[in-house]
């Protein structure tokens, strides 16, 4: 009796438990409306779209939800800016691109489309992409943008760019690297650190140097130097620190904007050498814009993603973000050799260069002894 | 622990200590007496008990069941399969070298915190040392400050180059650089340090609720002072003990904080590295990130089990019985100004020299080691950015609500629920204690992903508010509420319940009457604790939360991903101010309602 009294009440919260998880009792609520408005918009000219969306929106409610991996420093003016030229109130989800991505498709599966436009790191854009998650977007916007930053279904609306990064006390300008070949020599030997999870960097220049005329071997042999020169570490924004205060000498990859933010508030620290030009290639990672299918606010959607790469991509430089067009007055550039940023061979295997990368740093604690 | 407390049970043949209602000796009176409330459902105490225990089985159940169903499952998307387990731990993963890692560092840790925070908490309770006002300090903020702030805070102390203890105080003094943190050694002092408060908690509840006669028996038969502490103190200590031992080592073993801060310069990897790895790509591994979870689950089943044996070999150790009691302090005498000294200098170097770091960050433009020249240009810009965030006053708003409501409804469920385990012998309580305890190997990115499943799918309005916030945090925390309430009320002898019950009380007259105040002080440390920590809960946070419904964390996030290292101490020292503030107020109001406060020592 007992007994039976317990099964019954354990099978009971088994069942409860079961029929909440997987029981989607309510239906996918699809907003059939969205895509019409998606369809609507993009069969007319050009140059009438924009009106169009502005009109379509106040009929929304003047209302956008943005998922991105913006943090509020920089989501709050863009928002604002937004807002202001539109009427358009924006709210505003942030989190990091892995949290943005299992939010959105999570919402996706339970047909509760919780974000109109998303804005995030390309892996991430890429992913939502394939699961068929977005609109396509056509336009006028895209004309300013080069045809490296257009993918299908979601365009690069700013780039983080890779460089190395030294603290200017502990690297004087002999020292300075030249290229990324250079973080192998053993003169850096205890004094670079890498970070745990920049596979997508790894990635970069192991395929740059395959391209220009390296082996394997000859990679294989730079990367076990490099390691062993390395320590490990976990965060741009604490290896910045440690930089700044002179724990660590050099720092094998660090975005620009991180460095030249730490730099503005005075710390010893730079990408460029001394005389002002790298001539490291530096690989511009890009993050995307997109419309999702299902949008409450389509046409507010649509705004949006024509807004960020054109008046946005300003407001971006004012943040001392890097844009991906081309927008006077933009500095965070300057000095540096950009290469192109393999965004299709790691959206297929980044999980292949994670698992080299791992390894690699993996050794890196033994390898130097 | 969980079955460690259930033994309390088992020990209920012998017919003094049985529990119940009736006086009489004889039948299963607790099995009758929750049968006979779960037999009248519509009464009120039947249906707080059921509800409790249903609630806490959801809880726990849903992320388990998330977890479980993507470990198992084949490749195909169905039939039953262990592939993931080969993900997980073969290939060059090095599993072994990283558990044995883990391990040494989990072990150490808490073994660390239990010393540390057993000894304290005695200190405080059953001595007259001076200085008692900086315990409360000592026990809450290395709890309060995050840990990334923490490590890092030891960082600029402990680094083997430049770090300040060594450039300012070895290196002078002795002509060396002794201290290095990025060694497994340096883990287990942070980690150590950043845990002594949980056990210091719980065991402050524990020395307060001991019946100190049987030690006044002792040291009356001729028994030295470590004779007694060896032979009756720490063996009636041993529900909180084993409690605090095991939530460390669980915790210990699934952080990556600390052995991702401190212990990668060294290549020392972990086993949580490897779940760090596998929740960063994409697709999500959920197979191997739950394969991890489960060895975690079964490691800490073993303490569980072990546990158990070890509470089974023990005495009796009910000390709140129907006699009044009041623990006379120790007295020092000779050794109180090293007691003294030793209490200042173990809040020198858990609280005043961390935090002091992280003001004297908290006042930079960036860090850098102090000189005559950076100690010149200190300014309060980092607060003035704390306090014009656009959502700082939204976000402290919203995690007040959340941690003061999952600690009221983790301990409130926790304090029914430890009675059905332990008062009870219901069947299946064992099974509902182990139950609760698993929330504390789910990583809080699969607590985020099961929730955000469930409640999408559901009618309810709980996805995108603060309610589903509450939900994960009382998931997240329900293994330290479970494991401070289990412990306080294993330490009451039935006889008071039973009292009551002759005396004409009802269940919940006995519940609301006798135990909850009995149980009082481990339940408000346990409240304490969640309150804490639910403040710097991120992983599962960070998933859940809605536009305009931002936590703390959510700020501490973004300034760490911007590369605001000293607008972040500052927001750090503020919550530190916060917190402390908040947890004297709870303090004095629980001194209201009858909780035994130190003075009265």
């Amino acid at each position: 009796m007992r007994t039976r009294n317990t099964t019954l009440a354990l099978a009971g919260l088994l069942v409860a438990a079961a029929t909440t998880g997987c029981g989607s009792a309510v239906t996918a609520a699809s907003e059939p409306q969205a895509d019409g408005t998606y369809a609507q918009i993009a069969a007319l000219p050009k140059d009438q779209q924009v009106d169009k969306a502005r009109e379509l929106a106040r009929k929304e409610g003047r209302t956008l939800s943005l998922y991105t991996s913006m943090t509020a420093d920089i989501a709050t003016p863009i928002a604002q800016a937004f807002e202001k030229k539109y009427g358009i109130r924006v709210s505003v989800f942030r989190g990091n691109s892995e949290t943005v991505l299992q939010r959105a498709l999570q919402e996706s599966q339970a047909g509760k489309a919780g974000a109109d436009t998303v804005e995030t790191n390309f892996a991430e854009m890429a992913v939502l992409a394939d699961n068929g998650l977005l609109a396509d977007f056509n336009g006028s916007a895209l004309d300013k943008v080069g045809s490296a930053h257009k993918f299908p279904q979601w365009t690069a609306s700013r780039l983080n760019v890779f460089q190395p990064a030294w603290n200017t006390e502990l690297i004087k300008p002999a020292d300075e690297p030249q290229s990324w070949e250079d973080l192998a020599l053993p003169k850096y030997k205890g004094k670079l650190t890498l970070e745990v999870s920049d596979s997508d960097w790894y990635a970069n220049v192991t395929k740059y140097w395959l391209a220009h005329g390296k082996s394997q071997a000859e990679v294989d042999a730079l990367w076990k130097d490099i390691a062993a020169n390395s320590k490990v570490a976990k965060g741009h924004t604490t290896m910045i620190q440690f930089l700044s205060a002179g724990q660590s000498a050099i720092e094998a990859m660090n975005y620009t904007y991180i460095t030249d933010r730490a730099a503005d508030k005075g710390a010893p620290v730079t990408h460029l050498p001394r005389g002002g030009v790298s001539k490291i290639p530096a690989f511009a990672r890009p993050n995307g814009v997109g419309m999702v299918k299902n949008a409450k606010h389509p046409a507010a959607a649509w705004l949006f993603y024509h807004w960020l790469l054109t008046d946005g991509q300003k407001e971006l430089v004012k943040l001392k973000l890097t844009p991906s067009t081309k927008v006077p007055g933009d500095e965070s550039l300057r000095g540096l050799t950009l290469a192109p940023f393999d965004v299709e061979g790691l959206s297929d295997e980044a999980a292949t260069w994670d698992k080299k990368y791992d390894a690699l740093l993996r050794g890196a604690g033994t390898a130097g002894k | 622990m969980t079955l460690a407390s259930t033994s309390t049970t088992s020990r209920d043949d012998d017919p003094a200590s049985r529990p119940g209602p009736a006086p009489r000796p004889g039948e299963n009176k607790p099995v009758d007496r929750l049968l006979r409330l779960l037999r009248r459902p519509l009464s009120f105490q039947g249906l707080l008990v059921g509800v409790a225990v249903v609630v806490v089985g959801y809880l726990a159940l849903v992320p388990l069941g998330y977890l479980v169903h993507d470990t198992f499952l084949g490749s195909g998307g169905s039939g039953v399969s262990l592939d993931a387990f080969a993900r997980a731990y073969g290939g060059n993963s090095q599993a072994g070298q990283m558990l044995l890692n883990s391990l040494w560092f989990a072990v150490g840790s808490a073994a660390l915190a239990l010393t540390l925070g057993t000894a304290l908490a005695y200190v405080q309770v059953r001595t007259d040392t001076p200085f008692k006002g900086l315990f409360f300090a000592a026990s809450l903020v290395p709890l309060i400050v995050p840990g990334i702030l923490y490590s890092t805070s030891w960082i600029f102390l402990g680094d083997p180059s430049t770090g300040l203890l060594n450039s300012l105080l070895f290196k002078p003094l002795f002509g060396s650089s002794p201290i290095n943190i990025y060694s497994v050694w340096g883990m287990i002092w942070v980690q150590g340090l950043h845990l002594a408060p949980v056990t210091f908690l719980l065991m402050v509840a524990a020395f307060r609720a001991m019946d100190p006669s049987l030690e006044e028996s002792a040291a009356m038969s001729g028994a030295s002072r470590l004779t007694v502490l060896r032979r009756i103190t720490v063996p009636l200590l041993r529900p909180a003990m084993i409690s605090a031992a095991l939530l460390m080592f669980v915790q210990s073993l699934e952080s990556f904080e600390v052995p991702g801060l401190l212990g990668l310069q060294n290549g020392i990897y972990v086993f949580t590295s490897r779940i760090y790895f596998v929740l960063r790509a994409y697709p999500i591994d959920y197979g191997a990130a739950g394969a991890y979870a489960i060895g975690l689950l079964v490691i800490a089943a073993m303490g569980v089990l072990l546990s158990g044996w070890l509470q089974r070999s023990s005495r009796n150790f009910q000390t709140v019985g129907g006699k009044a009691f009041r623990p006379r302090p120790v007295e020092l005498g000779r050794a109180r100004p090293y007691v003294g000294a030793g209490v200042i200098l173990y809040f020198l170097v858990t609280v005043i020299l961390p935090v002091g770091v992280l003001v004297y960050a908290s006042l930079l433009k960036y860090y850098t080691a102090p000189t005559s020249k950076t100690l010149g240009r200190l300014t309060l810009d980092n607060y003035r950015a704390v306090f014009t965030m656009p959502l700082a006053f939204t976000a402290l708003k919203n995690s007040l609500i959340v941690g003061i409501g999952a600690a009221t409804a983790v301990m409130f469920l926790a304090a029914i629920v430890a009675w059905v385990v332990l008062r009870t012998k219901a069947p299946g309580r064992r099974v509902l204690d182990l139950l609760a305890f698993t929330p504390i190997v789910i990583p809080g990115l699969v607590l985020g992903l099961a929730l955000s499943f469930v409640y999408l799918r559901m009618p309810l309005p709980i996805y995108g508010t603060l309610l589903i916030l509450l939900i994960s945090y009382c998931t997240r925390y329900l293994p330290y509420g479970m494991r401070y309430a289990s412990s306080a009320m294993a330490q009451m002898s039935p006889e008071l319940e039973e009292s009551a019950a002759v005396s004409g009380a009802s269940w919940f007259q006995t519940f609301r009457r006798v135990l909850l105040p009995l149980m009082s002080g481990g339940i408000l440390a346990g409240w304490v604790y969640i309150l804490v920590v639910s403040f710097r809960e991120l992983s599962s946070t960070i998933l859940l939360y809605s536009p305009g419904k931002e936590v703390l964390s959510v700020l501490i996030w973004e300034q760490f991903e911007n590369g605001q290292f000293t607008t972040l101490a500052a927001l750090g020292v503020c919550m530190v101010a916060l917190l402390v503030l908040l947890v004297s107020v709870a303090y004095r109001l629980g001194a209201r309602f009858g909780l035994q406060s130190d003075s009265a020592n």
